[in-house]
């Protein structure tokens, strides 16, 4: 391979990281207090948790180039239920559990639609999307459930963390959100990456055709891996409510677009152009780290989201433009 | 006419400027002219009828025979619907098809319907345009008897007004009902051209099939063994039917027949890919449930797809990831966590013993040669020692050194007690390898016949419609 073959091939793969580390540089010299300081990026950790656990969740579905529209909303429904438990007096333990099954059983109707009926999953997600919102409204009659509703053991658990020191005097917790989001971190790895499972859904995303003819049941494994999105997504809705000690019909929107665009980022990191979590959590931290550099600078919120449009837009165009190239 | 591969339809696709040639020298009315691509074909008067039903299913009828024209307009940009539907009527009038309304969507007509709109529509503009030259590629395939009789008499229309008639078939009885004279292609090449008149259907099937044996088989490794491995008692599809074979232990049978008579379906019913109506099969004397893919590579079957690419690959994973992927299971820890190390392993070793040519088992599908992926495919068959091996066209688009690697294979499965069904447009491959040859006949098991003495010619006239 030529010195000019590698160095393109290098680019290729590399271009968002270096884009990445600028963006990094640029913050470090304009926020110089504080935006490179350790608690600051546990705060970026914790902010983009939600985010996180659901696209890492959501890679699963687009390894095999299928993605789940209605996670956004499952997160809002599995709080909602959450919180209805919590009124009725019932353990933390039963709510959580409850909206955990909420998340399984919306995953298998988006899986039982696309993989046994047949509907492509844009739209079948989509009419999921609304079905989850719409019940969401339902059983909270369009109110946010807060206050005395929600247990102090549910909301505590967001503001906890592991004590790892101090900073300037003050205590520093390693958030248990981050921690909650870096375990299914290792969970979503070593499902997509050492299980003869994870494989086979990177067989349908290859082909899938061949994948069926060479002996994968494909129905079944769409099947189980929108399952495992729907977990991820109800996953996340918890953890919302959890930080914001409340549940809200509408408090998972912008999570499906934003997951999306995580996964999207971290493909332009793959010689093939394959989804894969390790590359989602670089797109998870991108996506945070302007988020919160941009606010600290005080860019007004609508040109932020201006700019982070334009840079998924610019980091994928790159991406593929030098793969055409190629 | 000329066997399957021989380059008909190379041929058709270079004169509607589909296919570059390396070199070309065509002359119309004895003036050179130059086709680069399908509008220099339709200007030049040249009007073709393939064979797939390329049609826009969601369109109308009268849509899709005006698809390539512009539709009749009002006040300059409105589409004028009556007189589009009026247009389309005439235009299935002059076929003497009155059965179909021009306003409902094709998709709703039958195959035959939809092959006869496909037919009115290159007549279309035919009187003001200089249309005089029709192509058409197996119009029959998917007509009825009725059909096919309303085509020919538009045929012979065409044939009175002076225009000229390129057809390409593989039915014997339609050549010698409206053609003229023939010309039979063999190996991508002319053999001869002669008039209808004087010829016999034994002639033509002596000119496709001719030529010496020119690919040298390796031998057997090993005689068949007394077990009956694989027990079809009667295996049906919708579109197939009338399956009945019994395969013994290192025993190759092929699978013969022309294209669309039904090879293909054959096997990818015994790997579970298509769903049957009766299912009657015993492997190893045990009856197999109803299989699907993964289920029938659990229990023995192998399969090598007839498009690497389509069916076979995941052209963007690694030679590993294709190998070991019906196996996993079994390379896995616990048959769940993977096991890299014997993946490796095991991909390697199959690796070597179908002498892929790669700088290893972690490189990209997608860079091999295609003779090098159908060894991947073939890696993956070997993988579990198959009890029975199903190979669909296994040298197609390989070149003659790959070939023989692959017959050499197929006949080291074959010694290690594998039962193999061979499918095959090569006539040749199949007579060099297989031990017996079933024909498929308009997606029916036609005959079961021992491949010893039998000749091309022989396989071939089984192959078409017992010829008068």
């Amino acid at each position: 391979m030529t010195v000019q073959a590698r160095l393109s091939r290098w680019l290729r793969r590399s271009g968002t990281l270096i884009g990445f580390l600028i963006v990094i540089v640029y913050f470090t010299l304009n926020i110089p207090n504080t935006f490179l300081t350790l608690p600051n990026w546990l705060n970026i950790s914790q902010q983009v948790s939600m985010l996180a656990v659901t696209a890492f969740t959501m890679t699963i579905v687009m390894v095999m180039g299928d993605f789940d529209l209605s996670v956004g909303s499952m997160a809002s429904l599995s709080g909602i239920v959450a919180a209805l438990f919590f009124r009725d007096s019932q353990p933390v333990l039963v709510g959580v559990i409850v909206a955990l099954a909420a998340g399984l059983v919306g995953g298998l109707l988006n899986g039982l639609l696309v993989s046994y009926i047949g509907i492509t999953p844009f739209v079948a997600t989509l009419g999921t999307l609304t079905i989850f919102s719409g019940a969401a409204f339902l059983l909270s009659g369009g109110k946010t459930i807060f206050g005395r509703d929600i247990p102090a053991d549910f909301s505590g658990f967001a503001r906890g963390g592991i004590p790892i020191g101090t900073f300037n005097e003050r205590a520093l917790l390693f958030p248990n959100l981050t921690i909650v989001a870096l375990i299914v971190f290792v969970i979503v790895w070593v499902v997509l990456e050492q299980t003869a499972f994870g494989r086979r859904l990177y067989a349908i995303g290859g082909n899938v055709e061949a994948a069926r003819l060479g002996g994968v049941r494909v129905r079944f494994l769409r099947l189980i891996a929108f399952m495992l999105t729907g977990l991820g997504a109800a996953l996340a809705g918890l953890l919302y409510a959890s930080r914001v000690a409340s549940a809200n019909p509408t408090q998972g929107a912008g999570l499906m677009l934003d997951a999306i665009a995580a996964v999207f980022l971290g493909m332009t990191m793959s010689e093939e152009g394959e989804p894969h979590v390790v590359g989602t959590l670089l797109g998870v931290t991108i996506l945070g780290v302007l988020d919160n550099g941009l606010t600290q600078m005080r860019v007004d919120s609508y040109v932020r989201e201006v700019l982070i449009g334009a840079i998924i837009i610019g980091a994928v165009t790159s991406s593929s433009l030098s793969r055409r190239g190629h | 006419m000329g066997e399957n591969g021989a380059g008909k339809s190379t041929l058709i696709k270079i004169l509607a400027g589909v296919v570059t040639p390396d070199h070309v020298e065509i002359r119309l009315q004895d003036r050179p002219v130059n086709i680069h691509n399908p509008q220099d074909a339709f200007t030049l008067g040249l009007r073709f009828i393939h064979q797939e039903l390329n049609v826009v299913s969601q369109l109308s009828v009268a849509e899709n025979i005006f698809v390539s024209l512009p539709y009749p307009r009002r006040a300059g940009f409105l589409v004028d619907w009556p007189r589009l539907h009026a247009d389309a009527t005439q235009v299935l009038a002059q076929l003497g098809i009155h059965h179909i309304d021009p306003r409902q969507p094709i998709a709703r007509l039958s195959p035959g319907d939809q092959m006869l709109v496909k037919i009115a529509s290159a007549f279309v503009g035919a009187d003001q345009s200089n249309a005089s030259i029709y192509v058409m590629d197996e119009p029959t395939a998917a007509l009825t008897g009725d059909e096919t009789a309303r085509l020919f008499h538009v045929i012979s229309e065409l044939k009175a007004k002076g225009c000229a008639v390129l057809y390409v078939t593989h039915r014997m009885e339609e050549v010698f009902q409206i053609c003229d004279t023939v010309t039979v292609m063999r190996d991508g090449r002319v053999v001869e051209t002669r008039p209808i008149q004087g010829t016999t259907p034994n002639d033509l099937i002596r000119l496709m099939t001719g030529r010496q044996l020119e690919q040298t088989y390796p031998a057997r490794l090993a005689p068949i063994g007394q077990a009956v491995v694989l027990d079809v008692r009667d295996l049906s599809t919708r579109r197939i039917g009338g399956i009945r074979f019994q395969l013994r232990a290192g025993e190759i049978l092929g699978v013969a027949g022309l294209t669309g008579a039904g090879c293909s379906e054959l096997l990818r019913a015994l790997i579970g890919a298509e769903r049957c109506l009766t299912y009657d099969v015993l492997l190893d004397d045990h009856l197999l449930p109803p299989l699907s893919p993964a289920r029938a590579w659990e229990a023995g079957f192998a399969y090598v797809p007839e498009e690497r690419r389509a069916q076979g690959l995941m052209l963007s994973r690694t030679i590993r990831d294709n190998i070991t992927l019906p196996h996993l299971q079994r390379l896995s820890r616990g048959g769940v966590f993977l096991n890299r190390a014997a993946e490796r392993g095991a991909s390697s070793a199959v690796s070597q013993s179908v002498q892929l040519r790669a700088t290893g088992t972690e490189q990209i599908t997608r860079q091999l040669s295609g003779g090098n992926q159908q060894k991947v495919l073939f890696a993956r068959a070997m993988m579990q020692t198959p009890r029975v091996l199903l190979l669909d066209e296994p040298t197609r688009g390989v070149d003659v050194g790959a070939k023989f690697d692959i017959y050499s294979l197929i006949r080291n499965f074959s010694a290690r007690g594998a039962a193999i069904l061979l499918a095959s447009s090569d006539l040749n491959e199949l007579l060099g390898l297989c031990d017996r040859i079933l024909v498929m006949r308009k997606r029916r098991q036609a005959a079961l016949v021992e491949a010893a003495g039998l000749s091309a010619h022989d396989l071939l006239t089984l192959c078409y419609e017992a010829p008068a």
